[in-house]
């Protein structure tokens, strides 16, 4: 069943782009003070894959995701750069007339906290069928059995009853179906799912991604998810895009991250999984915290933190270099002038499941 | 071999792809970790114009107030003034250059008795705010702490807090003898409320909030978690509700007065001068009675509390960046 | 939600008799001429006695506790000794009665209807010029007491806008400054939580989920923002009775309106104790009464009081 890299990269290389970021900077006004969240990111979607963006909190992931639907807080701007989407640049769009062609019907999104993410004084029903009504064009009764059929989609049985429940009589995860519902509701062709699955018990998460994933099948979809976990990238990911300080640091197939990371950032946080520590030996941990998006960074913005850093990664900020047809890293450490660096040990480990076509590859 | 997707880069100098030295220090100072809860605070307060501008004013003007009697050519505040040649008091002689904000209905000099109630006003203002946090403090820690006393004292708060604390005063007020401290007895008897639950709530935060479990799981001393944790919160509570408090004083002393049951003739205070002002208030050219003690009222409830609110602002970790 | 309701009742029950009990008590340490007539002087020491103890004020304090309870109970509260003396202090409250009712009314309506409105209209607008102007309104009402500003309106409203000064009954015109002044407080009130509770809406996570499905941001104004935010200020209506009560004390007295507030002053004034005593705890009933309605209120239209959920409101 499985299939290899490369046939998946040769399925790439037919795929639809359906999303393309290109450059994008966001900034972000706080006090006087002006804050680069997004720094030249640039990432392309393809249609009906799952794409996983990694990163620490603060790296611009939920800025990224968040100005494709024009959903930045008010004191935040795209400074540069262009989101494309069927032909139109959402980076250019600015009233919330333009917004409204995307929002839910294009690009609709799941919360991370299904605690809060709903209104606690309107019923479940209510709530859904206001998505209903915006996006299927139905009233009334029709529209009421649409959010039945819904709630029966996402796992909640009793749909009569319990449409007219209010938020706080649904557990957690019975709040993130309903979250999901609302999603489902707008008929969207992209799901940007926000750490779906952090402010769950973990016997509810691997349900509510496999709910992700059927709901994927049935509709179509092409998904995003935000996550700073690991194992839900393993789970459900075709690739994954690694940001760090606002920028793409590296992206490819999920297998091609794992198995054969190469930027010092996805190195360093691949050795810090527990599941990799080597026994008897301390786990690796990340020193330091993540630059001040205050501040001007030059280099690679991980080099401070960088135990195998080059003296060019305090300089010069690195451009992609191609790793494979589908993978790409920033790091001067993949150019041909850069000196052999020992990976640590669980990365040897892992390159060396990898097999030897794709390390010769490297 | 991988292939540059940028070929600018090719002229740089083959030095460069050299490991650097790491830094441990470097790499931890990337961060925010310079973070001081103070300076914080006073930065963001410092971004308030409107605030800074109210502080340099009221504190001019409290310093004033504290030196005024012993700069040269004051007259006493209750010293009634009579004519050198009738005999006669001078009753409300206009401002001009012998009484700077003229004289009031019996002669005294309304400029030195606006000062004087100034200080009257601002010692009932300040030592309701400060018996107010006192009280609030206690009972709150109380409450908050000594688990069987949670319930009762919960019951207290709430019949208490159900009464109109305007009703009480009055009460107070007109049951005992009218006097500055029967001002502050009847002001204070409601007004420590908000502070106790305040307290309270503070205290359960200690107990309960979750980052100060971890502070204690992880060893950190109970001294290290009050002083670092929770009294910067405390003091910035503290100043601001007393910096709230002492307009709401100010003002109830103006109301008790006007109904007859704030402080006696012989004390000047604002209420008592406003309440003078307002007896003259139909006749134009005496007015200046009451616009003097008007805005000076006005000046100092409104800095403090749009200092009061300024601060609160400003301690709120929420705001620093 | 019976359970509640019945809690919250017997919780409104307990005040109203600590309250009676305290004014009861503070009114024992009043000068004993508070209780007689104007004739006091007159009367020799051994008639004063006699007249004590036939109203019982001889008696331990427990027994007169007692009394004073059943005597509220049959609806009793007293004689008036100096305003108008022996009158039963319920003849000189009951034709006051209407009067502070109308005014209260009216300015009440003023200050609901202008504050939400003000603070609706600061929140959508948030520091736009439109705020910054009401906000400075609320400092200014907020921070200046309101025995001076009252003063001001009253006398440039004569000044200027020719006005009558002193209340009239029968000239509509003479309404309008008591009203005006009694509504200032509420307006800012109101204004100011409306918008407080409205900003606060507007920064929780379910506003960004409406957003992202694609509503309008006017109808998430209506249909999320100002519903959510209108339960708690429905919660804050009976306080603004208390602000228009505590507003009608001075006010009634600065206009000479035959009211219960200005009453309250006089009485006061006149030291005539039993009216102070009847006033102050028909004010407090009021208030209690006030905020026991508002708690019911909120509960029946918070879904999280009503179907008794377990976690916190906010």
């Amino acid at each position: 069943m499985a299939k290899t890299v490369e046939e998946l990269r040769a399925e790439y290389a037919t795929k639809e782009k359906i999303l393309e970021v290109k450059d994008l900077v966001i900034k972000f006004s706080l006090r006087g003070d002006v804050l680069t969240a997004i720094r030249e990111a640039s990432l392309d979607l393809y249609k009906g894959e799952s794409l996983c963006i990694v990163g620490e909190s603060g790296s611009g992931k939920s800025v990224l995701t968040k100005s494709f639907m024009g959903m930045l807080d008010a004191n935040g701007w795209v400074e540069s750069g262009s989101i494309l989407y069927e032909g139109q640049d959402l980076a250019k769009y600015k009233t919330e007339r333009e917004w409204l062609r995307i929002r839910g019907k294009e690009i609709a999104m799941v919360f991370q906290d299904p605690m809060t993410a709903l209104n606690p004084l309107r019923t479940v029903g209510r709530q859904i069928q206001e998505a209903v009504e915006l996006h299927q064009g139905l009233r009334g009764r029709p529209a009421k059995e649409a959010v039945y059929e819904l709630l029966e989609q996402v796992g909640i049985d009793d749909p009569v009853r319990r449409y007219k429940q209010y938020p706080f009589e649904f557990s957690g995860g019975m709040r993130q179906r309903v979250v999901i519902a609302i999603a489902l509701a707008c008929k969207p062709k992209i799901l940007i799912c926000d750490e779906p699955t952090t402010a769950l018990d973990v016997s509810i998460q691997a349900q509510i991604l496999e709910l992700l994933t059927q709901m994927q099948k049935a509709y179509n979809l092409t998904l995003i998810y935000i996550t700073h976990d690991l194992g839900v990238v393993a789970h459900v990911a075709d690739r994954v895009a690694v940001m760090y300080a606002g920028e793409i640091v590296e992206v490819g197939l999920a297998e091609e991250i794992f198995y054969n990371p190469k930027h010092p950032y996805t190195i360093n946080l691949l050795s810090s999984l527990p599941q990799l520590g080597v026994k008897g030996q301390d786990l690796f941990a990340i020193r330091g915290t993540p630059p001040s998006l205050f501040k001007e960074i030059q280099g690679d913005a991980f080099a401070p933190r960088n135990p195998m850093a080059l003296k060019i990664d305090f300089l010069h900020r690195p451009p992609y270099f191609e790793v494979s047809p589908t993978h790409k890293a920033k790091t001067w450490l993949l150019d041909p002038r850069a000196p052999k660096v020992e990976l640590p040990e669980a990365i040897r480990l892992l390159q060396s499941k990898w097999g030897d076509d794709v390390v010769a590859d490297a | 071999m991988s292939k540059a997707l940028h070929r600018a880069a090719d002229h740089i100098d083959e030095t460069l792809f050299t490991f650097a030295r790491y830094d441990e220090e470097a790499a931890e100072r990337t961060g925010y970790s310079d973070y001081s809860y103070w300076r914080s605070t006073w930065r963001v307060f410092l971004k308030n114009r409107m605030a800074v501008a109210l502080l340099i004013l009221l504190g001019t003007l409290l310093a004033f107030t504290f030196i005024q009697p012993y700069l040269p050519n004051q007259k006493p505040p209750t010293m009634i003034h009579f004519h050198p040649d009738t005999g006669l008091p001078l009753r409300n002689v206009p401002p001009g250059d012998e009484f700077i904000f003229g004289t009031n209905a019996i002669g005294q000099d309304l400029w030195s008795r606006l000062w004087s109630g100034t200080r009257t006003s601002l010692f009932i203002g300040f030592v309701v705010g400060v018996a107010e946090a006192l009280i609030g403090i206690t009972i709150g820690s109380l409450w908050g702490y000594v688990r069987w006393l949670e319930r009762p004292f919960t019951e207290l708060y709430n019949v208490l807090d159900n009464i109109p604390n305007t009703v009480i005063m009055v009460l107070m007020t007109y049951v005992l003898k009218p006097s500055v401290s029967t001002l502050i007895i009847a002001m204070c008897i409601t007004g420590w409320l908000p502070m106790a639950r305040l307290i309270r709530n503070l205290v359960m935060i200690i107990r309960d909030r979750e980052y100060n479990l971890a502070s204690r799981a992880l060893g950190t001393p109970t001294h290290r978690i009050i002083t670092k944790n929770i009294l910067p919160y405390l003091i910035s509570v503290i100043m601001m509700r007393i910096a709230l408090s002492i307009p709401i004083a100010i003002g109830s002393e103006v109301f008790l007065t006007y109904i007859g049951l704030g402080l006696p003739l012989d004390t000047p205070s604002l209420g008592n001068l406003v309440n003078e002002g307002r007896r003259l208030m139909m006749a134009p050219s005496m007015r200046y009675q009451l616009i003097f003690p008007a805005v000076m009222v006005s000046i100092i409830t409104v800095s403090f509390y749009v200092l009061g609110n300024a601060f609160a602002d400003a301690s709120d970790p929420r705001n620093h960046v | 939600m019976l359970r509640y309701i019945v809690q919250r009742f017997f919780q409104s029950l307990l005040t109203l008799f600590v309250v009676v009990t305290v004014v009861f008590i503070l009114m024992r340490f009043m000068p004993i001429e508070g209780f007689f007539g104007p004739n006091y002087d007159k009367l020799d020491p051994e008639q004063q006695q006699a007249i004590l103890r036939s109203m019982g004020l001889l008696d331990p304090l427990h027994i007169q506790l007692k009394n004073f309870y059943l005597q509220l109970l049959r609806g009793d509260l007293g004689t008036s000794t100096i305003f108008r003396p022996n009158v039963p202090v319920w003849e000189i409250i009951a034709p006051k009665i209407p009067y502070s009712l109308f005014l209260g009314w009216a300015s009440l309506t003023l200050s609901i209807t202008i504050g939400f409105t003000l603070g609706v209209f600061m929140a959508r607008y948030k520091s736009t010029f439109l705020d910054r102007l009401g906000t400075l309104y609320i400092v200014i009402i907020n921070a200046v007491p309101s025995a001076v500003y009252y003063l001001f309106l009253q006398l440039y409203g004569k000044d200027l806008l020719n006005l009558p000064m002193l209340f009239d009954p029968d000239n509509p015109k003479s309404w309008i400054l008591p009203i005006i002044s009694m509504a200032l407080g509420g307006i800012a009130g109101n204004a100011m939580w409306m918008r407080r509770y409205m900003v606060d809406e507007l920064n929780k996570d379910y506003i960004r989920l409406a957003r992202a499905k694609g509503m309008r941001n006017s109808a998430i104004m209506f249909k999320h923002v100002m519903r959510n935010a209108m339960i708690p200020m429905v919660h804050g209506i009976p306080t603004s009775i208390l602000l228009v009560m505590v507003g009608s004390l001075y006010i009634e007295s600065l206009y000479s309106i035959p009211g219960m507030g200005g009453l309250l002053i006089q009485a006061i004034q006149r030291q005539d104790t039993p009216l102070v005593q009847a006033l102050v705890l028909i004010f407090s009933a009021f208030s209690i009464f006030g905020l026991f309605m508002g708690d019911l209120l909120m509960a029946a239209l918070d879904p999280r009081i009503k179907l008794g959920a377990k976690e916190g409101s906010r």
